[in-house]
């Protein structure tokens, strides 16, 4: 069985109102995975149903065949570490540098030593390359900046998947390219992740599959050219129809 | 979760064992003071005895009732005086002993006196009914046999005799005899208006809000005496004045038979009206006279009231930041029933006046806790008031950070009480901070409240100033700066600490 995660009949609601109908999906180890799908068709939703974020309102999630929704929390806590996740807003925490946003996780979770953390902070800082800023507020950085540090960060704990929420929608066009990049040299070391962007081009790029999402359904899935170049549903032809325009 | 569960269960042992505890002391208490009364009472013929070997008279009284036994300031330091310090010391005298005045409660005084911690109760004490079932009294030294009203000597014309009072706002010490004659036998259309301080009372009539002040004549007269702005006039209301005693543990023939000597002997020569009122009235007047009624001669009572203050701001502070975190985590915790009672507590505190709240601390609880001190239940009360506005402060602290650092952390792996620790408290510390801050400062001010239950805290000890100098205003003026200069460099400090903390956390 090669699937890290499987998705089986997954909904979600929020009060009478459906975000997720009945999301069935696998999802390979090594493979880059972005979900695309026009605003509110519950793709976020989606990703944050992964980690437990949101709580499932039926339906099942197994990561590594475990299955999540009955865990227990300390049990749960330990199956997130394998899952990094960087969110739209990065999140970053603004009462400790940039180094010790790094470090905290490893710390306090994993016990790893000051020393140890510390040099592991720094050669991710370097991946980033914002090993300059290990000592900056995040608010300090630009927001391109925060993004790189947010995904060091989450790399800190060695996940095997690296869940992203819209990475760059909150960010400058101008800032857009050095996380993408980022995002990319971590696809190509063979990391398995999922992400959900609205950059079309970027996702035909690194993607081994493209899911296309739309009404709390995931309507398609395929490789890049299929699903960009020969959508079969409606949904989907008229989503693409409608980026391309513009 | 479940470790607020585990908070709770222990908060619940704990509320448990003090009223399990209370309920235990209640009846506990009771039976010994049932058994002091049976096993450790004062033998029949023993007291005089004891007096004579000791060489000293031990007199309990109460002293807060101007003129007849209440304190000056000699050199900074309390000194007893009043009729009845002179009444104890002609009794003294005769004896062939010394005199020593132990000051307690008024309430107090009877279990003393039974329990042999005293020797003689002579404070005013009026012989009833129900009091000589416990103790026996000597003949009456002094019944007042009028009471006065208090005017001011400008109105000298306008009233002249009682009748002049019809429809006109007379005040009286609240729960006085005198309130109780006016309300049953008072003038048509006469209103009356009760107040707790005679100080307050005179103030009122100075500042016209009364036309006249009814006061016993003792009362009446050394106001008078003391005060060259009031007159007297006497009323002719009916009163049934039964007048003051020695108290006297039971049995003791011999003593009480020595002070009734004593006291023919003073009402022989009229020494009550030739010389222990004067004397008395001398000593109040000490205090009004410029060179003594200065406030610097009083700085000792402020300072107590000031130690006091902060004793209750310090304590109640504490209080209120463990129950305000324990309040404010059962909010927000995902239990319903800790959450409800978290709810049920906050608005309830929240919704009534904190003044009720000190009081029924301090007589409801009194009531299971035998001699529950006026100053704990001062903290308590505050501790649990400001408890509830402290869970509002760290709640709303706690809600101001973004959801997402609370999703960034638990995806990093780091558990809920890691994540508040780490991430959440120091970031919402910041908001939480002026917040509390303003809570701090409204308890400094606040604390002046527990002075109704007779705490010797600021504001209680502005009102013996009042009482010993005469002076109104000038003592609360006082207070009112001490208040301010308090508050003051409290808000300094916590705006340097507020400074301290946003320099921390941006330099890292």
């Amino acid at each position: 069985m090669n699937s890290i995660i499987e998705v089986k009949h997954l909904k979600k609601n929020y009060g009478d109102k459906e975000v997720l109908k009945d999301i069935n999906a696998e999802i390979e180890k090594g493979k880059v995975i972005t979900v695309i799908g026009p605003s509110g068709s519950g793709k976020s939703t989606f990703l944050r149903c992964l980690n437990l974020l949101e709580k499932p309102t039926s339906g099942q999630v197994l990561f590594e065949g475990t299955e999540l929704t009955d865990l227990k929390s300390d049990d749960l806590d330990k199956l997130r570490q394998k899952m990094g996740m960087v969110f739209q807003n990065f999140n970053l925490f603004p009462n400790m540098n940039v180094l010790e946003n790094i470090k905290l996780a490893p710390m306090k979770v994993k016990g790893m030593a000051d020393g140890e953390a510390t040099a592991l902070a720094h050669k991710l800082l370097k991946k980033v390359g914002l090993d300059e800023f290990a000592d900056h507020t995040p608010t300090s950085l630009s927001g391109g900046q925060q993004q790189r540090v947010a995904i060091a960060r989450a790399l800190a704990m060695k996940p095997e998947v690296m869940l992203f929420d819209e990475p760059t929608s909150a960010l400058d066009p101008e800032m857009v390219g050095e996380v993408l990049k980022t995002i990319q040299d971590l696809a190509t070391s063979g990391m398995t992740m999922v992400i959900v962007t609205h950059e079309m081009g970027f996702a035909r790029k690194v993607s081994d599959e493209v899911w296309f999402m739309a009404d709390g359904y995931l309507q398609e899935k395929g490789s890049p050219d299929e699903v960009f170049d020969h959508p079969t549903s409606d949904r989907a032809k008229d989503f693409l129809a409608k980026i391309l325009e513009a | 979760m479940k470790k607020l569960i585990k908070i709770f269960s222990v908060l619940l042992l704990l509320v448990s064992a003090v009223v399990t505890g209370a309920l235990a002391t209640g009846p506990a208490a009771t039976v010994s003071a049932a058994s002091s009364k049976n096993v450790k009472k004062v033998a029949s013929g023993t007291v005089l005895k004891k007096i004579k070997k000791s060489g000293k008279l031990v007199v309990g009284l109460s002293a807060d009732y101007p003129p007849l036994e209440f304190t000056k300031n000699v050199n900074g330091k309390n000194k007893y005086v009043g009729v009845d310090i002179e009444l104890s010391k002609q009794i003294a005298k005769d004896l062939g002993v010394k005199c020593e005045i132990k000051n307690m409660d008024f309430d107090s005084l009877l279990v003393a006196l039974e329990t042999g911690k005293i020797d003689v109760i002579i404070s005013g004490m009026t012989p009833t009914a129900e009091r000589k079932k416990s103790i026996d009294f000597s003949k009456i030294y002094y019944a007042e046999k009028n009471d006065y009203f208090v005017i001011n000597k400008a109105d000298k014309g306008k009233y002249k005799k009682t009748s002049d009072f019809k429809g006109k706002t007379v005040g009286a010490q609240t729960g006085s005899l005198q309130y109780t004659v006016m309300k049953k036998h008072g003038l048509p259309g006469m209103k009356v208006k009760g107040l707790a301080k005679i100080s307050s009372l005179l103030m009122g009539l100075k500042s016209g809000k009364f036309d006249g002040v009814l006061l016993g004549e003792l009362n009446a007269k050394t106001y008078a005496m003391n005060d060259s702005n009031l007159a007297l006039v006497k009323s002719t209301l009916k009163q049934d004045q039964m007048g003051n005693a020695v108290g006297v543990a039971k049995g003791q023939k011999d003593l009480v038979a020595a002070i009734n000597k004593t006291i023919d002997k003073c009402q022989d020569k009229d020494l009550f009206n030739k010389k222990f009122i004067p004397a008395a009235a001398k000593d109040m007047k000490t205090a009004t006279k410029k060179s003594n009624n200065s406030m610097t001669k009083y700085t000792s009572y402020f300072v107590t009231g000031l130690e006091y203050t902060m004793i209750i701001t310090i304590c109640s502070v504490l209080i209120g930041l463990v129950l305000g975190v324990i309040f404010a985590l059962m909010r927000l915790s995902s239990n319903k029933l800790l959450h409800a009672i978290a709810v049920c507590y906050i608005e309830f505190l929240r919704g009534t006046p904190e003044m009720v709240q000190i009081m029924f601390v301090y007589f409801g609880i009194g009531m299971l806790v035998k001699n529950l001190p006026a100053l704990v239940a001062g903290i308590i009360a505050i501790g649990l008031n400001s408890g509830a506005y402290v869970a509002e402060d760290i709640r709303s602290g706690i809600n101001s950070v973004n959801i997402g650092q609370t999703e960034a952390t638990r995806s990093l792996g780091l558990s809920q009480a890691m994540t508040y620790r780490y991430v959440i408290f120091p970031q919402a510390f910041k908001n939480i901070w002026p917040a509390l801050g303003n809570e701090f400062i409204t308890l400094t001010k606040d604390s002046s409240l527990v002075s109704t239950i007779g705490v010797g805290e600021l504001m209680y000890q502005t009102g013996l100033v009042q009482t010993a100098t005469y002076r109104g205003v000038m003592p609360l003026f006082i207070t009112m700066c001490i208040y301010f200069v308090l508050t003051f460099l409290l808000t300094r400090l916590l705006n340097f600490l507020e400074r301290k903390m946003n320099l921390s956390s941006s330099r890292a």
